[in-house]
């Protein structure tokens, strides 16, 4: 193992998060929040795998229900406490499984070759991925489970539409550098375009570099060698398009960059610091250019009621519902969050054979909750979050940057 | 922009958004994470010692609240959550039994507690799970049993553990579990099937606060099915009553339109001519800042970190820095037997009628910041059963009336 690699898991192994574990009050709200514990015993709960077993770890895990956690990250949000109850959990799960990491986990995570080899083959893809038998196959071969919701393989890429792309209009405002995410670059590309001609239509002058992987579904894999490579890079990448703000419509890419990467993995390289505090995602720069009176209200009515999940990884960046706030704006329009605190697939997690089940049962009361309000369409911030909402539920689930496009007269 | 900034979700907290927002404002609410209000026992504690209690003497926070204050607070309160939520009357304590089988004086309680009410000559069946560790059903029928009632008299208490399971694989479940378990009916049919043939002519049966969390009216349907009078008690944390609290009040806050930014900390402040501008928030990445015309300090104290005490034994205010009232020698604070009055949780704000903190020359230390529940000083609150009077009584002085508009 490379050093780099090895300080992030040494990291993981006695650091940061340990430093939160004495302000645990055993209060016991970080339990009764958990979408994991509510609908399995499988998983003994944050505060007992967390708080309580980190005691008792020294560098090693005592409770292998720990690899039942998500990594959604509610129980670090709704504790009143300041503890780190996810980042403790995911670190002591990354040293568990470092020496031993399934081949599944290591291809899963590999987000970028896997938009790049769908991509030109995007309908055999598709209708592959629509047949039982190949499933079964995947299922048995590499354990990602036969019904796990699967991104659709998009024939176009993000950066194929941008480079053919001119603005609709001149730029009268500064410069924005966008950063579209794997997901957003290669299957969820109908969202990045959105993005970016709202911004353009906004008046800003969008810039696009060329970028890499956050490193997040490798990090939430306990991959952190490679995860805190990619973040470092990926960072470096955003930095050389300039000193301006970073917009993304990849909520949870957004988190990796402002905190997870450095709370997690210990990452310190200044590239990162600096570009985390940057980065905004879509709708929270929306609302902090409405909170500063810079935001048009010209918004055309769109009369629907739209079931609204905030995903887990935008609300653990402690900055409340921007999305929701922004859609007041759009006239005739009736927003209902979910309030659900997860939709189960917390990035590659409901993928898996062995959480497929538990993560089905943590979306129900989600589906459940879409269907009664809009059957046909919902709207949430990230991907893999719609994939398992479409799949959960036959609706249209989009970005909620795709409401504001439309009420913009921009499709 | 928020005309109305609370930071804080705990009761006061919340209570004070719902009530800036129904009267038109826009309110913005900032909390670390979840408010205490969930680790209650889900009852309204004013005073041990009833009406007599609100006319407290300064420095005590009744004594600025006012008594016309926290009734008014706790009648709003009740009105909001109504019946199914919260019945009883704010004049009048009643005495319920706690999971020690200790009694405890409080004054609004949820219907599912009411016929475990305290009364000479009743006669119980203390009903127990066996992998629900919280709650001993033997411990708390004998002390029952031991105790002379208020105003003289006893009861009998009997115990009965049963073993009914609300999730297979689980030998150690939580009050939560069980409480989600009571959504199917066929857990609602095994656990009446075990008490049913136990239970004697005239016994009411008390069971752990269990029954129901989004829906809560279970004890009706067991009182049908028992034939007999059913009521919950109180567990430690997870409190299920509490939890039904938090859930109304944060459901009815979002209704009205306030935003929620949960899970970052106030880190810091801005101030110009006497007034406060805006309170900078921890968000990840990068701080920001949020502006209002008006602040509603709702943080608890000591054990939400609010108040904080170093190992100098300085205590400090952490947000504002607000100045304290009752500090002094760490010896006459922190007193050797644990049992005395431990004046250092009497530490606190002192506050005006509007509920605006002061400095040491009685004026208000910012003109538009106010101050609510537990980092007001001068009661101990868990001690004298006040807490939720004081978180009431201050929301409402802090949200009604022309001056704080």
């Amino acid at each position: 193992m490379s050093s780099q690699g090895y300080s992030a898991l040494g990291f993981a192994g006695h650091e940061l998060a340990r430093a939160s574990l004495d302000h645990c009050v055993k209060c016991t709200i970080c339990e009764t929040q958990c979408p994991v514990l509510a609908v399995t015993p499988l998983f003994s709960g944050p505060k007992f795998v967390g708080p309580q077993a980190e005691r008792y770890r020294h560098g090693l895990s005592v409770d292998h229900s720990l690899d039942y956690c998500s990594s959604c990250g509610t129980c670090t949000l709704v504790c009143p406490q300041g503890v780190k109850i996810a980042e403790l959990n995911s670190q002591a799960r990354a040293v568990m499984k470092a020496g031993h990491m399934p081949l599944r986990d290591k291809l899963i995570s590999q987000t970028v070759v896997m938009g790049k080899l769908m991509t030109p083959f995007a309908p055999i893809a598709n209708a592959a991925l629509n047949v039982g038998p190949i499933r079964s196959l995947v299922q048995g071969v590499i354990g990602i489970h036969k019904k796990a919701p699967m991104p659709k393989a998009n024939s176009r890429t993000f950066m194929g539409w941008w480079k053919k792309h001119t603005p609709a209009q001149p730029a009268t405002k500064g410069k924005l550098i966008f950063f579209h995410g794997c997901a957003g670059g290669y299957f969820e590309v109908d969202t990045s375009i959105k993005s970016v001609e709202v911004l353009e239509h906004l008046g800003y002058e969008v810039v696009v570099p060329k970028q890499g992987c956050c490193g997040l579904a490798q990090q939430s894999n306990g991959l952190y060698h490679e995860a805190s490579a990619n973040v470092v890079k990926l960072a470096k990448e955003l930095q050389a398009a300039g000193d301006v703000t970073i917009i993304s419509s990849s909520g949870s890419c957004t988190g990796m960059l402002k905190h997870e990467a450095h709370e997690i993995m210990g990452v310190t390289d200044p590239a990162l610091a600096d570009v985390g505090a940057r980065v905004r995602d879509i709708m929270e720069f929306l609302l902090e250019l409405d909170e500063a009176g810079e935001l048009p209200h010209d918004f055309q009515p769109i009369k629907m009621t739209v079931p609204y999940h905030a995903p887990c990884q935008l609300k653990g960046q402690g900055m409340g519902l921007p999305a929701l706030e922004v859609l007041k704006l759009i006239p005739g329009l009736t927003v209902v969050e979910s309030g659900a605190a997860c939709c189960g697939i917390a990035g590659t997690y409901g993928l898996k054979k062995e959480k497929f089940d538990v993560a089905q049962a943590v979306g129900k009361p989600l589906f459940d909750m879409i269907k009664a309000t809009n059957p046909d369409y919902a709207i949430c911030d990230t991907e893999t979050c719609r994939w398992q909402l479409r799949k959960g539920t036959g609706a249209t689930v989009d970005h909620p940057i795709a409401l504001i496009h439309r009420s913009l007269g921009l499709s | 922009m928020s005309q109305v900034i609370v930071i804080g979700a705990g009761l006061s907290g919340l209570v004070a958004a719902i009530k800036s927002a129904e009267g038109g404002q826009q309110v913005t609410l900032i909390s670390k994470g979840l408010g205490g209000l969930q680790l209650s026992q889900g009852t309204i504690d004013i005073h041990e010692q009833g009406l007599a209690g609100l006319e407290s003497p300064a420095p005590h926070p009744y004594a600025a609240i006012g008594a016309e204050n926290v009734l008014a607070g706790v009648k709003y309160l009740a009105k909001l959550l109504g019946p199914e939520f919260l019945v009883g009357d704010a004049k009048k304590n009643v005495y319920l039994p706690t999971a020690v089988g200790a009694i405890r004086p409080t004054a609004l309680i949820p219907p599912s507690m009411a016929a475990g009410s305290v009364r000479d000559g009743a006669k119980w069946l203390i009903v127990g799970l066996r992998r629900l560790k919280d709650f001993n059903a033997s411990l708390i029928a004998g002390n029952l049993s031991r105790l002379e009632l208020p105003g003289g008299g006893s009861l009998s208490a009997r115990a009965l553990t049963i073993d009914v399971v609300a999730r297979e694989g689980e030998v150690d479940s939580s009050a939560l579990t069980f409480a989600r378990a009571f959504d199917t009916p066929d857990f609602r049919q095994r656990l009446v099937a075990a008490i049913k043939p136990e239970l004697q002519p005239g016994e009411a049966v008390g069971l752990p606060a269990i029954l129901g969390v989004k829906q809560h009216d279970f004890w009706r349907e067991l009182q049908a099915s028992l034939g007999c009078e059913v009521f919950e008690i109180p567990l430690p944390p997870p409190s299920v009553p509490g939890m039904r609290l938090n859930e109304a009040l944060t459901a009815k806050a979002k209704a009205l339109g306030v935003r929620f930014v949960l899970g970052s900390y106030v880190s810091g402040f801005t101030a110009a001519g006497g007034k406060l501008v805006s309170v900078t928030v921890a968000t990840t990445g990068a701080p920001q800042e949020f502006k209002a015309d008006k602040f509603i300090y709702a943080p608890g104290g000591f054990e939400s970190g609010a108040l904080a005490m170093d190992s100098h034994y300085e205590i400090t205010e952490k947000v504002f820095g607000l100045p304290l009232h009752g500090v002094a020698p760490v010896e006459e604070l922190i007193l050797p037997d644990y049992w005395d009055e431990q004046p250092v949780f009497k530490v606190g704000v002192s506050v005006d009628k509007q509920m605006r903190p002061l400095d040491a020359a009685g004026k208000p230390v910012y003109a538009n910041l106010h101050a609510i529940g537990g980092i007001i000083g001068g009661a101990i609150r868990w001690k004298e059963k006040s807490g939720e009077g004081i978180a009431l009584g201050s929301a409402w002085a802090a949200t009604e009336g022309s001056e704080n508009v």
